[in-house]
């Protein structure tokens, strides 16, 4: 099983456009990622989280800058890692087993082994039963979880995870949440996850970097030092209030949120 | 689509057909007395009587012109609709075809493009390769419009998807981008194809010494009115049959869809 990768980003910029109409998405920004760390990147919607997370993957090129994956200079998409988006993006046509071994297609790996792996990940995310079901006859929930799996099927040695569960209801997010980590306390990936939620972030983190609007920039950077795996209930743990208050307080001077 | 598919009983299939012939019947019944009560003379308008013992007794010419026909609209269907999928996903993928080529379609598609017979027939004279031409014209542009449609409809963030896999072009087409876009061509095809069988016989009245729209234009001559509404509804049957064609494939093609 490979094991997760190290992410480093030096002075990170992405701009649109040029000249005067040029729009200053995000940075500088450094980020330095330890192999198989779990790091979450909160922020206002705009702070350019998600260009962040097409940088690091080479999906798109940083407009200045460097980024180092497992030491390497990274210049075109690399191919060791696993997405999720916000939406399921399933392919319709094709059942949640067949949407996972697409993986095993395009890259031509042994067939046999990745269905043994795909089995392996439906039972580890509840998806028994599921298999042969088109993404229209699943739930949100699950159609996410097939998401997962097929991030997961090739054994990547990085996660990158867009607002994943940002479509979810409560209780499912939890839920989801908490396979995820188990999940990653078995597999130890080096995950970059993006999300709007405060509990999401301190539940699953090592690290958490606040970032802030226009351009996106990194402003805080807490240590979650929690034990795992983590209960749904967070606010069990005292430390939990700390972690909260404090990302709010950043929110509160980066003018996110206005509370009188 | 299991459960959609298992509440298709042989009954329920049974009544869907039943329902809507039942009320033709019905229709063609009143025709009948209609036009007999009234004493409609037969040149005006036949009684469906007339005209379908027209098709019985005149079936083996109305056959052989038929197929003439069908195999037109065939040929003229796949000449236009193959060219019409592949430029559809070359004007969606690559800017400069959309740049060069798309206004210059919206301009010829305004075109009514059915005026070109008489000018097919002065270059290429009495044969079958104009009347193709025509057809695959005409067939293009509304599969054209669908493909690029189809093929546009693909989520940008698939494309990131399909390139963090390491995705050949070739195998983002095939694997995700026809697939996608399939629904949308095939409902193209399924309206153009009726078109198709329209434009044939309307080339066959300028331009033809066969098919059913020369038989159509002998009858009108001939003020035989059954023999033309005998042809209709050979016409129209060929219409159906290849739109049902097309239905069949699809469904083969892309048994995933909720139909």
């Amino acid at each position: 099983m490979s094991v997760g990768a190290s992410i480093n980003a030096r002075g990170l910029t992405k701009s649109y456009g040029s000249g005067e109409g040029a729009f200053h998405a995000l940075g500088p920004i450094d980020l330095d990622i330890k192999p198989g760390e779990f790091v979450s990147l909160i922020g206002p919607s705009g702070c350019g989280k998600s260009t962040t997370m097409l940088l690091v993957s080479g999906l798109e090129p940083p407009s200045a800058g460097s980024i180092a994956i497992d030491g390497r200079p990274l210049t075109k998409p690399i191919t060791e890692i696993g997405i999720v988006f916000q939406d399921h993006l399933l392919l319709e046509f094709r059942t949640a087993m067949k949407n996972v071994l697409l993986q095993q297609e395009i890259r031509g790996l042994d067939r046999a082994e990745s269905r043994q792996r795909a089995e392996h990940l439906f039972a580890r995310l509840g998806l028994v039963g599921a298999e042969d079901r088109y993404p229209w006859q699943l739930s949100g929930g699950m159609r996410q979880r097939v998401s997962i799996a097929r991030a997961l099927v090739h054994d990547p040695s990085m996660l990158l995870m867009d607002e994943p569960f940002g479509a979810l209801d409560a209780i499912s997010r939890t839920q989801i949440r908490h396979d995820l980590e188990m999940l990653w306390l078995e597999t130890r990936k080096t995950v970059l996850f993006i999300t709007h939620s405060i509990d999401e972030a301190i539940g699953l983190s090592d690290r958490v970097f606040v970032m802030s609007r226009s351009p996106g920039r990194i402003v805080d950077e807490i240590k979650i030092d929690l034990p795992r795996p983590r209960p749904a209930h967070l606010g069990e743990y005292p430390d939990f209030a700390a972690y909260t208050k404090r990302i709010y307080s950043v929110f509160e001077k980066l003018g996110v949120y206005k509370f009188d | 689509m299991n459960q959609a598919r298992a509440t298709m009983t042989p009954y329920r299939i049974a009544v869907r057909i039943a329902e809507p012939a039942f009320w033709f019947t019905c229709l063609l019944l009143l025709w009948q007395v209609l036009v007999r009560a009234l004493d409609v003379p037969l040149f005006v308008l036949p009684a469906p009587s007339d005209f379908l013992y027209r098709i019985v007794t005149d079936h083996q010419r109305l056959l052989h012109e038929g197929l003439i026909t069908a195999r037109l609209v065939i040929y003229g269907f796949i000449a236009g609709a193959i060219p019409g999928v592949v430029l559809g996903y070359l004007i969606a993928n690559v800017r400069l075809f959309e740049q060069l080529l798309y206004p210059l379609f919206v301009f010829i598609q305004g075109m009514p493009k059915i005026t070109l017979a008489p000018l097919m027939l002065v270059w290429f004279g009495y044969s079958t390769f104009p009347k193709i031409l025509l057809t695959a014209m005409i067939t293009f542009f509304p599969v054209l419009v669908d493909s690029v449609a189809g093929f546009k409809s693909v989520d940008p963030r698939l494309y990131y998807l399909s390139r963090s896999t390491g995705a050949s072009r070739w195998q983002t087409f095939w694997k995700i981008q026809l697939p996608s876009a399939a629904p949308s061509i095939f409902s193209g095809f399924k309206i153009t194809i009726v078109v198709a069988v329209t434009v044939v016989i309307v080339v066959e009245w300028l331009n033809s010494n066969n098919g059913l729209g020369y038989i159509v234009l002998r009858a009108m001559d001939a003020h035989d009115t059954a023999l033309i509404f005998a042809t209709l509804v050979v016409a129209s049957m060929i219409g159906v049959l290849l739109s049902y064609a097309i239905v069949v494939i699809e469904r083969v093609a892309i048994p995933w869809r909720r139909h």
